[in-house]
């Protein structure tokens, strides 16, 4: 068990191609970090790098004190968990789970007793003696555990390794993974492009776009104190809605609409004031919005309607907002066709709406964020 | 129904079209088993008739009486193994690296692997020669392998490039993960997974140097000459002699018969590449 420690990490593929740009932050013994971002901003670089399987271009990595930057993968005392699970097709279950063990040249009945260890935690202890070949995909992922798991390493690293299972098992994995880790207590980094996975998981998240860190928070935190746009727009689900917005002391104007931003809000970001009589990009969750007929609201805007999903628990409504839409910068963000650019609501299910209404929009305003237009960052 | 009829049709027209196919390739090599079974005396039998009157394995005693046959064939399995050791010593690395460390120079090294089968092997058999009188090699086992070597390594480069080509490179990162340095992640993951693969290269080696006739009679001359080049000899000056002849192309046409048919379904599953998926 171990912390580890990066800073100023940077990698450049070939001689051009920057992928991770300066990034520093720690890990700290026995915790869950879940690095998570869009498709290609550099999460696998990152992780292979503390690997060892990528070279570190510039920077200082450290794992329990000791730098190891030019340290081989072998002897990090790391374990990683691939995306592909990449098992040995020609070894069994128990050949393969035992592998890393036989490689460290520990004694055969201690090998026996750990891999069997391993083997009863994962459910794997039926199938010892299969090829990974006809194993289900739940099943693989086990072995793959199991194969980082009865080394006791210092960390594991694990590439999306959920990302191949089917909807259903994914849930059940996650619980899985993390309560074994909590069990074993051993740092954890794990990557994965799915918010929903960082945010159930991860006792801490770093979020990630273009090579470069975002922001590093307690799920919780990234939530409710997003550092800039992207993240905001990146953490939750719907997307928080972003729109350009004009701050005229108290009263925030939104397109056609306005209404007074409460004095509350003024509080907790004090930075605010320096930014009335100018532009400002506002951020809205869709749980923050409700129908106004339903749950009335000081701030009240309305717009039209475009689309109704019916969920049962929830309706989730798209509405056309006349302000300028704010585009966050996540390249994975899926924008439907002749949908994009309009707002995302979580209404009450009792709401009457239907597509095509003009809708009054509740909203708390308490719950805004507001970020600079200029500098994308948020404003406290 | 006329659906089916039809369909049934089909299958035979597809099944007819394919047995004389098969026969169209086969009928010489039956004549050869054919002749090489009659007695000597019948051999050049006018009218030829296609099937012996009486089965006799008088050819087959005779060349296997004489010294030169035997110590031929002696000569080109030697040969063979050899070329087939050191062609799978030099490709199965060369062509892992060229795969999994793609750069544009290893992508330009397969590039010339490729054309290296382009060029006739005639025009290198001279050059060969050359080289191998200035080594002192000319009709030894070790100058032939070597010639056989540079004709088997770019195919057996190309094929095992294929073949590396299937597997995730994520395979050795795991090894490497697990306490492997890069190379025991090669010698105790890789190869074992590659092994169907290498074994369809090693037949493809074998089978290439076994065959191979024009270096074999430009470099050798007496006492590293191969079977192909005794076989040919029967046709001399002196005249054709049919019955050893064709005696001993049988003979040295089943070992490869054999080992194709033992390993059939591996070469068919090799050659669709589908080998080493799991
Ligand atoms: N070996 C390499 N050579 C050159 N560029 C590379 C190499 N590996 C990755 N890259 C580039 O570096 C960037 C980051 O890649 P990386 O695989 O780390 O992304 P990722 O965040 O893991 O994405 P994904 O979610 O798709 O797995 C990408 O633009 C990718 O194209
Ligand atoms: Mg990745």
């Amino acid at each position: 068990m171990a912390e580890i420690s990066l800073s100023n990490i940077n990698k450049v593929y070939g001689d051009s191609f920057h992928a991770i740009h300066d990034l520093s932050f720690d890990i700290r013994d026995g915790e869950f970090m879940v690095f998570v971002g869009p498709s290609g901003c550099g999460k696998s670089t990152a992780l292979r790098m503390i690997a060892g399987l990528e070279n570190i271009t510039s920077g200082t990595l450290t794992i329990g004190g000791e730098v190891v930057n030019a340290v081989d993968p072998k002897d990090r005392d790391i374990a990683m968990v691939f995306q592909s699970y990449a098992l040995y097709p020609h070894k069994t279950v128990r050949e393969n789970i035992a592998f890393p063990l036989r490689m460290a040249k520990i004694d055969k009945t201690e090998i026996g007793r750990r891999v069997e260890e391993a083997a009863r935690i994962l459910e794997l202890s039926q199938h010892l003696d299969r090829k990974p070949g006809n194993l289900s995909g739940g099943q693989r992922q086990r072995v793959a555990m199991g194969r980082a798991i009865v080394r006791k390493p210092k960390a594991f690293l694990m590439d999306e390794p959920l990302s191949n299972l089917d909807a259903k098992l994914r849930v059940q994995m996650r619980a899985e993974i993390a309560g074994l880790q909590r069990e074993l207590g051993v740092t954890t980094i794990y990557v994965t492009h799915d918010q929903v996975e960082a945010m159930t998981m991860g006792d801490r998240v770093a979020v990630m776009k273009a090579g470069v860190l975002q922001q590093v928070a307690s799920p919780h935190d990234l939530y409710s104190r997003p550092d800039n746009v992207f993240v905001a727009a990146f953490i939750g689900s719907p997307s928080m809605n972003l729109y350009e917005a004009t701050l005229d002391g108290n009263r925030l104007t939104l397109g056609k609409d306005g209404f007074e931003v409460p004095a509350q809000v003024f509080e907790s970001r004090p930075s605010l004031r320096g930014s009335t009589n100018r532009k400002i990009i506002v951020g809205i969750r869709p749980e923050n919005m409700d129908d106004a007929a339903i749950h009335p609201a000081s701030a009240e805007i309305s717009a039209p309607a475009t689309l109704v999903e019916v969920l049962g628990a929830e309706d989730i409504v798209h509405l056309n907002i006349d302000a300028p839409w704010v585009d966050a910068g996540d390249p994975d963000a899926v924008t439907e066709i002749g949908e994009d650019r309009s707002a995302v609501a979580r209404f009450s299910p009792k709401s009457t709406i239907r597509p095509g209404d003009i809708a009054r929009v509740a909203i708390e305003a308490e719950e805004l964020h507001f970020f600079d237009p200029d500098t994308r960052a948020s404003i406290w | 129904m006329t659906d089916v009829y039809q369909r049934d049709i089909g299958k035979v027209m597809i099944n007819a079209f394919a047995l004389l196919l098969v026969l169209s390739y086969a009928l010489p090599y039956v004549y050869l088993l054919m002749t090489s079974l009659k007695p000597a005396a019948d051999v050049q039998q006018i009218p030829p008739r296609f099937f012996p009157e009486t089965i006799s394995l008088e050819n087959f005693n005779t060349v296997l009486g004489t010294a030169t046959l035997p110590k031929a064939f002696l000569n080109s399995l030697v040969v063979a193994i050899l070329t087939t050791v050191l062609s799978l010593v030099l490709a199965v690395p060369a062509a892992y690296v060229a795969t999994q460390y793609r750069r544009p120079i290893t992508v330009l090294f397969l590039l010339f692997a490729l054309i290296t089968r382009m060029v006739p092997a005639v025009s290198l058999g001279v050059p060969l020669f050359q080289l191998l009188k200035t080594l002192g090699l000319l009709d030894t086992t070790t100058g032939l392998v070597l010639a056989h070597t540079s004709t088997a390594v770019p195919l057996a480069l190309l094929l095992m490039a294929a073949f590396f080509e299937g597997i995730p490179k994520e395979l050795e990162d795991a090894a490497r993960m697990d306490g492997c340095t890069r190379f025991q992640a090669f010698a105790k993951i890789i190869l074992p997974v590659m092994k169907s693969g290498i074994a369809i290269t090693a037949l493809f080696s074998f089978i290439t140097s076994w065959n191979e006739f024009l270096y074999a009679l430009l470099l050798t001359s007496e006492s590293a000459k191969t079977a192909p080049i005794v076989i040919a000899e029967y046709n001399s000056v002196y005249g054709l002699a049919w019955g050893p002849m064709t005696a001993s192309a049988i003979l040295y046409s089943l070992p490869v018969i054999i080992v194709t048919l033992v390993l059939q379904k591996q070469i068919i599953g090799g050659l669709t590449f589908g080998a080493v998926k799991g």
